[in-house]
């Protein structure tokens, strides 16, 4: 995590100069990038949503007022509200499963695909297949290494409540991953 | 990928075998084509160097008159022309004035502004600055200081949270008055539309239900922030305010609040040059004020809002005592040489310290009677506190004073390192050759809790707030000091686990709140550093936190309209009592809840799976807030969720006319209770009786209460004894802010007592 205080002085100076921009822009388009795919799985719609945080962050970037949190939970904010954007321009086309319904893992083409892939890609495609906050939540928690009060604050909810998106993803998770799966072997 | 939340929320070994084995995976690497990261850089970069280069005028106020067209604009203004993000500010007494505009876009309309801030509000140019005036709704006191072109606004005492406030900026009626008897004479100035600005606190620690679910011993090691940004502000030492700001003490004539890294910004004129300066700063890490130029050593009364620090002058030291606001209150004592250690207080009335290796008592204005003792250099000294015990590691061994008086208690040999619970009991040290034993004096009785291993050593011990646990640093016996690591264990001694990261710390001290620990830290220059970390609650309560996110919901639903979401947190009861009229489930026509936040959480007594909690509604008309109504409602839990089964809604009260509580609380405290209420405004002292708040039991009598007011916080603290059951607490409109302004209207709240 980089130092607080040195990060909250780039974001200062970055408000007025171009190149502390670029030196945010450097550090935080990795995971950006790599947030956005997981969740509209398309490298040109990542490409798209990536683009399209970056300038509203350069746009806004005169009214961000620190809050306590990292600059890159705004960036995981906006990162949100384009991918949402996104999809209601394109009527819904965000595959969300509801509550209770089946993981396709145990569907033949899938669990063909499963076989195909390392123990790692199996489980998070699992993970992509959750309801959209329990999958945003397990990506930034287990993806992105955030605590649970920052993942709170990206998405607007309580840390109880995450508490509960994450306790809910892990059981979903653990119920449904195929029995080929071997939970707990290294 | 270590973890402590991950471990702390899934304990269930088949939950945990799902999160290891996460923990050792990643998500696939995305497809990402480096043309475009490029690509994209090159945009971004194009765009920021036509945006972010600042301009002479634009990004402030667009207009630039001068004096002879000035007052036609202020004209303008006036009839009708709604400023919004800058205003005009006629620079007087100087003849070629131009006027500048101030910037209040950082602040307009901000939500989650942190409490312990100050208010900074940048001009484009140079003003005249005795002639702009500050109001702040609800009434606070402030000081204001000017740092170049920056007004910095300085509150005497931390904001309230959850709390909207409004800052009217405008010019002070102060220029020249016209002589008839002169044409020429200036013309008086058109004074201009004030620029009103509103920012919301951020949110309040929801408060503990009774019995209080939080657990120091239960909680994690969260975010962590160096104090004096990143090094550049040296910081020599530092302990918490009872408010829970920090006074720390800096190399003299260090710069202040909005100061910039240049070598001519100061804060103020009064640093010391050379020496030491006492600063109060915030838990984050901004100075805030000067409070002691040319003191060291500083150390905070218990409440009351006082200080002491040591000032030295030539060979000789004083012991001053000041306020929080650096006024001072006394010079209690003189010693001759140079102090090497804080000052103890024995309440918030007395002072222990030591004198060349003797230990002194004395009180804010005279010097007490203290029993003949030496202490060395790092002898131990800690007050209980109450005020009545004294613990004292002299060179004759280690006793605890009775200062009642009352008989001494020896204790056992070498015993040193001394801290005191919030509820009175002692915890120390003996090092011995085969590791740290740590002992627990309580009752009278001292028994020893836990020894660490042969391997390590057990030091800087530190209560939590809560009187749950300790923290103390742990260092090995020998080799590499970086390992060392600061650990929790609770007050019997068991669970002792490791809180935070593997570094190197010492020192702490936790917040009177329990949300931060202040700590030192090994700095990559081989310095120690100061920081804070966040303490978060874990998962013991998880009730609580269960159905404060069911609330959540139901009143996010509510705010944006979302009628079927609102139903689902309701049962039939709670369906049939807003049906009922009990409360309005959506805002009234030509008004929006704008937001709200919960005031109390209490468990039902009877029932652990049944909570009260009690929420504060803002209604808003055309975005503004207007008043605001509380509504208890009942929550059961039903099927594994909270469902709402019952509201009951208080009158509404209007915005803008008087202090209001922002929260109760209700804390054991054997062997009654505390009930703290706390304001949004700086009150009046005296207005803080137990005539004007009050608790009534079932039937409506009052109940025998002591009243004491912390203005620090804005926080009446109500002591008394309450058996299981259901009171009312009453805060009448005796109570007033610093102008005298009453509560808008009298407020109750239920208190429920479980058993």
């Amino acid at each position: 995590m980089p130092d607080r205080f040195e990060e909250r002085e780039l974001v200062e100076r970055a408000k007025l100069d171009p190149d502390a921009f670029g030196a945010l822009y450097d550090r935080y388009f990795p995971q950006i990038y790599r947030f956005a795919y997981s969740r509209v799985r398309d490298q040109s719609l990542a490409e798209d949503v990536t683009s399209e945080v970056f300038f509203k962050a350069l746009k806004n970037i005169k009214r961000y007022t620190y809050s306590g949190h990292p600059f890159s939970s705004w960036l995981y904010q906006i990162t949100l509200n384009a991918v949402a954007d996104h999809y209601r321009g394109a009527a819904g086309k965000e595959v969300e499963l509801e509550e209770g319904a089946s993981l396709p893992s145990t569907e033949p083409t899938v669990v063909d695909e499963v076989v195909r892939r390392d123990r790692s890609r199996r489980v998070w495609s699992a993970i992509d297949q959750l309801p959209k906050q329990q999958r945003a939540a397990m990506v930034l928690k287990f993806g992105e290494d955030r605590k649970i009060e920052e993942i709170a604050q990206i998405l607007g909810k309580s840390s109880g409540a995450v508490k509960l998106l994450l306790h809910r993803g892990i059981e979903r998770l653990r119920r449904e991953l195929p029995p080929e799966f071997e939970l707990g072997t290294p | 990928m270590d973890d402590k939340e991950l471990d702390e929320l899934f304990t269930d070994p088949a939950h945990q075998e799902v999160v290891d084995l996460l923990k050792t995976s990643r998500p696939a690497t995305p497809p990402l084509d480096p043309n475009f990261r490029l690509h994209l850089r090159a945009q971004l970069m194009a765009e920021a160097r036509k945006t972010l280069v600042p301009r002479a005028s634009r990004s402030w106020f667009p207009f630039n008159f001068t004096p002879s067209v000035l007052a036609p604009a202020m004209a303008a203004v006036a009839a009708g022309f709604i400023v919004v993000l800058g205003i005009e500010v006629y620079l007087a007494n100087q003849p070629t004035a131009a006027p500048v505009a101030f910037d209040v876009s950082k602040l307009n309309n901000k939500s989650n502004v942190a409490t312990g801030e100050p208010i900074e509000i940048p001009f484009s140019g140079p003003v005249d600055k005795a002639a702009v005036e500050i109001q702040i709704e609800p009434a606070t006191s402030f000081t204001q200081q000017w740092v170049g072109q920056t007004l910095v606004i300085v509150p005497d005492h931390q904001l309230a949270p959850n709390t909207t406030y409004t800052v009217t900026v405008k010019p002070r009626a102060t220029l020249a008055t016209p002589n008839p008897s002169n044409p020429n004479s200036p013309k008086p100035a058109v004074a201009p539309t004030p620029a009103v600005v509103h920012f919301t606190t951020v949110r309040a620690p929801i408060p503990p239900v009774v019995p209080p679910s939080f657990r120091s011993a239960g909680v994690t090691y969260g975010f962590d922030s160096r104090l004096g940004d990143s090094g550049k502000l040296k910081i020599l030492n530092a302990v918490w305010t009872s408010a829970g700001q920090l006074l720390v003490t800096r190399p003299g004539g260090q710069a202040g609040p909005a100061a910039v890294p240049s070598p001519s910004a100061t804060a103020t004129a009064s640093g010391s040059a050379a020496g030491t300066d006492v600063w109060l700063m915030s838990p984050i890490g901004t100075p805030v004020r000067l409070v002691g130029p040319g003191d060291n050593f500083p150390t905070a009364a218990p409440m009351g809002g006082l200080f002491s620090a040591w000032r030295q002058q030539g060979t000789q030291a004083n012991l001053e005592v000041r306020d929080l606001q650096g006024n001072l209150v006394s010079t209690a004592a003189t010693l001759d040489g140079v102090p090497d250690r804080a000052a103890v207080w024995i309440g918030s009335d007395r002072l222990a310290y030591v004198d060349n290796g003797a230990l002194r008592i004395v009180g804010l204005h005279a010097p007490l009677e203290a029993p003949a003792l030496k202490v060395d250099h790092d002898g131990s000294l800690a007050a209980s506190p109450n005020g009545q015990f004294l613990a004292v590691q002299s060179t004759t061994g280690s006793v605890v004073l009775d200062l009642t008086p009352g008989p001494t208690q020896r204790l056992l040999d070498g015993a040193s390192g001394f801290t005191w619970s919030a509820k009175g009991d002692l915890a120390f040290t003996i090092q011995r050759d085969t590791g740290t034993e740590l002992y627990l004096l309580t009752g009278g009785k001292t028994s020893k809790i836990a020894s660490s291993p042969g391997s390590q050593t057990w030091s800087d011990l530190n209560w939590a707030p809560d009187a749950a646990s300790l923290l103390f640093a742990a260092r090995p016996t020998a080799g590499n000091s970086s390992a060392s690591v600061l650990m929790l264990i609770n007050r019997d001694g068991s669970n002792p686990l490791r809180f935070g990261p593997q570094r190197e710390y010492s020192a702490p001290q936790w917040s009177p709140g329990g949300d931060l620990v202040l700590f030192t830290r090994r700095d990559e220059a081989g310095g120690n550093a100061f920081w804070t970390a966040t303490s978060a609650p874990s998962g013991n309560d998880a009730a609580e936190k269960q159905a404060l996110a069911e609330v959540e919901k139901f009143m996010q639903a509510r705010i944006h309209g979302d009628n079927s979401t609102a139903q689902d947190e309701l049962d039939d009861a709670g369906r049939a009592a807003y049906q009922a009229g009990a409360s309005s489930l959506f805002s009234p026509a030509g008004t929006q809840f704008a937001r709200y936040y919960p005031v109390t959480v209490q468990l039902t007594g009877s029932n652990p799976n049944k909570f009260l909690v009690g929420v504060r509604i803002f209604l808003a008309k055309s975005g503004v807030e207007t008043s605001f109504f509380e509504e208890q409602l009942s929550l059961t839990l039903q099927a594994q969720r909270y469902l709402v089964d019952g509201v009951k809604a208080s009158d509404t009260t209007a915005l803008g006319h008087g202090p209001t509580v922002v929260s109760v609380q209700v804390l054991p405290a054997p062997p009654g209770q505390q009930v703290r209420v706390r304001f949004d405004a700086d009150l009046k002292a005296e207005s803080v009786t137990n005539s004007t708040i009050q608790v009534k039991d079932a039937n409506g009598e009052l109940v025998a209460a002591r009243v004491s007011f912390d203005p620090d916080k804005h926080l009446a603290t109500v002591t008394i004894r309450l058996r299981p059951g259901t009171y009312q607490l009453v805060v009448t409109s005796g109570v007033t802010d610093i102008n005298g302004t009453p509560l808008a209207q009298e407020y109750t709240a239920p208190l429920i007592i479980g058993r």
